[in-house]
């Protein structure tokens, strides 16, 4: 069973993927915060039971685990393949996951809010998204009857997700506009568009993999269509202008580039060990190449789940012992030698 | 603390990241914060915080001005989120927060949102149809004449809902919502 992000991507160059989440809290529980073990314990079985058919209406299998009782390392894989929020990490209540085989559809039970509806698909696919999350909600709020005010609309813990309950976001991958000067302009331009661009990898001073998430700021006051329509646009907009610098950076500089990503491919190909930052950094240079068919891989290949597939609990999982920093590194190295594709 | 990016002002903004598995602690002031990407919004994205003094900047309680501690004794009868930890977290502790707390913020809601009035989809089958909701529907299977009716009061009721929005009036834009919403709704059940 491939997941998700195994797939290769189709469609637009550097839009990675989207995410469309809904927060939902039932009427007669307080919200997660508030609720003790016992209470807890009660509400995410009861969900767990009422739902145990949810995967017929999604025409999807969904399998159920107790967040609380999973080993840290496959919550934290969980975390990097981002269908938990670190707040799903820390959570010592009972909580829960009804989570398909492809990863691309969750219900989190009990982390902020009481239901989190979640849905990953490759490329830009918002739309098709969102048509499956309102269904599985309304199938969710037959059984369930939800915190709802007519004028704040879907009750939420936190007050920026009230309204819609809705966050659309999609990851683009932004290597040589981000590095212009106009760039934070831009992501200002952005947010006052109403979406909000945030690095997705990296810390305050740099961003490894120039992977951008672009998300709705509101989410009260505005449709859903609406919503999705805003961050879309913004998507669009913003791969628009990466692909204009990449299209004259190809008439202008072509041999640097190439330069740069046959470099990159050695160091990928041959290196005994990798910071992840550095792995990232290569990864970028080799996924705006394959996309601006600078270069040409052998057979289809997702960089991206390269990228996924690099992260550390996720590399930790796939070890049969307890990794070090460095052991990390060199772990990392093995796996992009191993599944790095072949250049014609 | 002093602010880890300008070292000249308090840190009263904590922002925690997970990067290569590895949490990181930054201390900010609140302008630096304003100043970087990650702003007030992406840090409360997926509750990966704590930015605690979100609301407590926006309500101006720094500035200690008319009547906090009429504000301290305020607490959710439901739940018992006080009004300081309502600010502190962020965080509604129970759908009866909104009432108790809500009227306090709106304008810091609306700060945040750019609105106060939700426009998208509501719970299915939740609230038990009113007597001319049902008198509505079946008007409408019957006559279709009254189809172009609708659609001039709909028309009309759309301008009436943006115009009040424009005017804040709320409750004005709430009632031609929910009509604008009944009419929809008796027009997809006969479709
Ligand atoms: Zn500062
Ligand atoms: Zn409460």
């Amino acid at each position: 069973m491939h997941r998700w992000f195994e797939q290769t991507p189709a469609g637009r160059p550097g839009i990675i993927s989207s995410r469309i989440r809904l927060a939902r809290n039932l009427q007669e529980y307080s919200f997660p915060a508030k609720l003790d073990e016992k209470e807890s314990g009660e509400m995410v079985h009861r969900l767990e039971f009422g739902l145990r058919d949810i995967g017929n209406f999604a025409e999807k299998n969904f399998e159920f685990s107790l967040l609380n009782e999973m080993e840290e390392l496959d919550r934290a894989a969980l975390k990097e393949r981002r269908v938990l929020n670190s707040a799903a990490l820390l959570k010592k209540n009972p909580s829960g996951i009804l989570l398909s085989k492809e990863e691309d559809m969750g219900i989190v039970l009990n982390c902020d809010d009481h239901i989190r509806i979640q849905l990953l698909g490759a490329g830009l696919c918002l739309d098709e998204l969102w048509d499956k999350a309102d269904k599985i909600d309304d199938c969710i709020n037959e059984r369930f009857p939800y915190a709802f005010d007519d004028r704040f609309g879907y009750l939420t813990s936190f007050p920026t997700n009230v309204g819609t309950g809705l966050r659309a976001s999609v990851v683009v991958h932004l290597p040589m506009l981000s590095q212009g000067r106009k760039f934070s302009s831009l992501i200002g331009d952005m947010s006052r568009f109403g979406a909000s661009v945030r690095g997705v990898y990296g810390d305050v001073e740099e961003n490894f993999g120039s992977l951008y998430e672009i998300s709705n700021l509101k989410t009260l006051g505005q449709t859903e269509r609406e919503i999705i329509d805003t961050v879309t646009k913004a998507a669009i907009q913003l791969t628009n202008q990466e692909m204009q610098v990449r299209k004259l950076s190809l008439q202008r500089r072509r041999i640097e580039r190439e330069d740069e990503v046959y470099k990159s491919f050695g160091v990928l190909k041959y290196a005994r060990r990798l910071t992840f930052r550095d792995a990232m950094i290569f990864l970028s240079q080799l996924m705006a190449a394959l996309s601006d068919g600078l270069v040409l891989a052998k057979n289809e290949v997702s960089v991206y789940r390269l990228m996924l597939g690099i992260q550390p609990a996720v590399l930790q999982k796939i070890s049969d012992r307890p990794l070090s920093k460095e052991d990390l590194d060199i772990a990392r190295a093995e796996f992009i030698r191993k599944e790095l594709p072949e250049l014609k | 603390m002093l602010c880890e990016r300008c070292k000249i002002r308090e840190a009263n903004i904590q922002y925690t990241e997970v990067v290569s598995g590895v949490k990181k602690e930054h201390h900010f002031c609140a302008q630096c914060a304003k100043e970087m990407d990650f702003g007030v919004y992406a840090a409360i994205f997926d509750g990966e915080f704590p930015i605690g003094k979100l609301l407590s900047g926006l309500l101006g309680i720094e500035d200690d001005n008319q009547g906090p501690d009429k504000l301290h004794q305020i607490a959710c009868p439901t739940c018992g989120t006080t009004y300081d930890a309502f600010v502190r977290d962020s965080r509604f502790g129970c759908s009866d927060c909104y009432s108790v707390f809500g009227p306090l913020m709106e304008d810091s809601i609306k700060q945040l949102q750019g609105s106060l009035l939700h426009t998208g989809k509501s719970p299915v089958n939740q609230n038990i149809e009113s007597l001319s909701e049902s008198a509505a529907k079946t008007r409408g299977k019957s006559i279709k004449d009254e189809t172009s009716e609708e659609e001039k009061e709909l028309s009309e009721l759309d301008s009436r809902l943006k115009e009040a929005l424009r005017f804040e009036d709320y409750e004005t834009a709430a009632v031609c919502r929910d009509r604008i919403k009944e009419i929809r709704k008796g027009n997809e059940t006969n479709a």
